[in-house]
């Protein structure tokens, strides 16, 4: 058995795993465009604010693919797949034969339009080499542009702003995280950085930058000139899946995978950032592209391919994000439309320190918002991955006290 | 192998285990000189109440699979080998808290500890305290409970006991299984006491 992994990210790392536990002797290669050892991605934003050294990024050992019998094929990408042959093909045009493949791609930064984007001093924040150079940077920098209020931006503005830079963040909707958690949540996190000295722009977007050679401004879409000498762009990712023939392979957002993460094409598989499937909260086909979900999403799959049928429940969205001394925990579905028929309930706000939102369809449980006091947000989080009908009054699930112990019979 | 093995009924929600533990995972090991310590040593066992009010002695479960390792952003929760003890390096955590959504039990805190880098906050948790262990002790928590809501043995042996003490109460004249008529008592009136306060 010949089983090939595009991508060496933590999707591709957990499945060649599963793999070897079940089969020791059938052949893997794993493709890989970057060359670092696998590493933590969610980490790099540790490096660029100072408190993690870039060598700690690293989380298998120098004898990685050796130790698990891999071959690794690094530096380039797969550029197309040929369904019908069973066969990829690289930049370099080599071509890899396979019995089973998995597409652990991952995702691109998303592109921002904009004229001179070639200057120094322009960055994405993705990979190590990212952060490599951004750090380099920094010796020179003194006013940075943050682009994009999701959790990689906000991520971004609070690392320069404990670097001491001048920060100041551009988003396109109105509040902070506005995927993630509702207007409540959101003005808290955008206090707390406002009160850090973090300056915010809503509602604006940047067409051009200026400088000779390296960035010196931001031309905004009303025509105002921020000047910066330094750039990150955090517009979102998208799922690195341009190689996919999609005459053969159901792509919509991302690969469109089963429930034992197989595509729409008999012996591949897809996992991580780059794959969509239902999730359990929302109730449709969604691409949540997490870490958490990326590695169980791998393994599953790795396991899948060598042969085990093991089903895949859904993935869900979850996040934390800890900014100074504030953290915000979401879960699921946690800022629905108001055409969607979920009651909400909530507690606490900014000033109190403290807020809870809960999302309620009929009585599950599909969405929740925690500002501080995060340590119980898993044992909700068990209640919507199962979906358990709720017995405790939403006040007693609010509760500052609230523990596993209340659940119990 | 044997383990901690949680026997909520019999929880009387007296909170002994926590400072005991606490006190096992501090520098100096003694109740009196820990509480001088900084930082504070905390418990990683929590006794939490129940809707009656009954307390709930929650630790640890070392799952197979864990959740919290595979959500874990860093690689820094692995499985000790010879006990498959859930440990979490800490110096390889990075405190974002991925893990707290990913325990189901709820068991995981973030503060800064006496046994992990200095002046930085880190995932904490219930280690089967494999230190004590180690030294041929049994872990803190056995030691301090008193009415035998938590103890330390084979997962065989406790399982036997349990289905002997359920055939015994399915068997003709018999009563309610096995628990201390003081534990039984003190669960009634707490439950009694719940109901008044909400009736
Ligand atoms: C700054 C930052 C912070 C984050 N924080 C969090 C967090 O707190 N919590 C969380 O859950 N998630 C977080 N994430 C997201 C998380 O890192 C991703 O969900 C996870 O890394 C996805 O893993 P993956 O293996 O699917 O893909 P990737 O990690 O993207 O790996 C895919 C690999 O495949 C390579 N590749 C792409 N195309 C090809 C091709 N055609 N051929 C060969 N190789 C290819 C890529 O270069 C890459 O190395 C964060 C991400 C960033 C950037
Ligand atoms: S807080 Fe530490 S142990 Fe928990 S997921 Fe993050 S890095 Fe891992």
């Amino acid at each position: 058995m010949k089983y090939v992994i595009l991508g060496n990210g933590i999707a591709g790392v957990c499945a060649a795993e599963a793999i070897r536990t079940l089969d020791l002797e059938g052949e893997i290669v794993m493709v890989g465009d970057e060359t670092f050892l696998p590493y933590s991605r969610p980490m790099i934003s540790y490096v660029l604010d100072g408190s993690e050294p870039h060598d700690k990024l690293p989380i298998r050992p120098a004898d990685f693919y050796e130790s698990m019998k891999i071959k690794p094929v690094l530096g380039q990408r797969a550029v197309s797949l040929d369904v019908e042959n069973r066969r990829v093909q690289l930049a370099d045009s080599t071509c890899i034969d396979y019995d089973r493949l998995l597409i652990a791609t991952g995702a691109d930064p998303r592109p921002l339009r904009a004229a001179h984007m070639d200057l120094g001093g322009i960055f994405y924040l993705r990979t190590e080499s990212h952060v490599r150079q951004q750090v380099a940077a920094l010796s020179t920098a003194r006013r940075a542009l943050v682009l994009g209020g999701g959790l990689v931006g906000l991520k971004a503005a609070y690392a320069l702003l404990k670097r001491g830079l001048e920060v100041t963040l551009l988003i396109t909707s109105g509040y902070p995280l506005s995927l993630q958690v509702d207007e409540i949540a959101g003005k808290m996190v955008l206090d707390e950085l406002l009160r850090r000295g973090l300056k915010v722009l809503v509602g604006r977007s940047v067409r051009a930058f200026e400088g000779n050679g390296v960035v010196r401004a931001a031309v905004t879409d009303t025509g105002s000139r921020l000047p910066c000498d330094m750039v990150i762009i955090a517009k979102g990712v998208l799922p690195s899946r341009d190689f996919i023939p999609r005459q053969h392979i159901h792509v919509d957002l991302g690969v469109v995978v089963d429930d034992h993460l197989q595509t729409s094409a008999a012996g591949i598989h897809a996992a991580g950032d780059v794959a969509e499937s239902v999730d359990i909260s929302r109730g449709c086909r969604w691409v949540n592209a997490l870490w958490p979900e990326a590695a169980v999403q791998g393994r599953i799959a790795g396991l899948n391919m060598a042969g085990r049928p093991v089903v895949y429940p859904g993935s869900m969205s979850r996040n934390v994000l800890r900014v100074y001394d504030l953290d915000v925990l979401t879960l699921g579905h946690a800022n629905p439309g108001p055409e969607e028929g979920c009651r909400i309930v909530w507690s606490g706000g900014p000033g109190k320190g403290r807020y809870r939102s809960l999302v309620l369809k009929d009585d599950i449980l599909v969405g929740a918002v925690l500002v501080n006091q995060v340590e119980q947000g898993g044992v909700l989080c068990a209640l919507m991955e199962n979906r358990v009908p709720l017995r405790l009054s939403t006040s007693r699930l609010m509760a500052p006290d609230f523990n596993f112990a209340c659940l119990l019979p | 192998m044997k383990e901690v093995i949680v026997h909520p009924k019999r929880c009387v929600g007296c909170m002994q285990c926590m400072p005991a533990c606490a006190t096992a995972h501090s520098r100096t090991r003694h109740l009196v000189s820990a509480v001088l310590e900084t930082p504070q040593p905390k418990p990683r066992v929590h006794v939490g109440a129940g809707r009656f009010n009954e307390g709930f002695p929650n630790r640890c479960r070392h799952c197979d699979p864990a959740p919290c390792q595979l959500t874990c952003l860093t690689g820094a929760i692995y499985r000790h080998a010879g006990t498959q003890t859930v440990m979490i390096d800490p110096d390889r955590c990075i405190n974002c808290a991925s893990c707290a959504m990913a325990c189901p039990y709820g068991v995981i805190r973030f503060h800064e500890d006496p046994l992990g880098p200095p002046g930085r906050a880190v995932a904490v948790k219930c280690d089967n305290c494999v230190a004590r262990v180690a030294e041929g002790q049994i872990p803190a928590c056995v030691e301090a409970c008193k009415v035998g809501a938590l103890t330390y043995e084979e997962r065989d042996t406790a399982m036997k006991r349990q289905t002997l003490a359920v055939a015994r109460s399915m068997s003709s004249g018999a009563g309610e299984p096995v628990l201390p008529p003081g534990v039984g008592l003190l669960r009634t009136m707490k439950e009694s006491q719940v109901q008044l306060l909400k009736g």
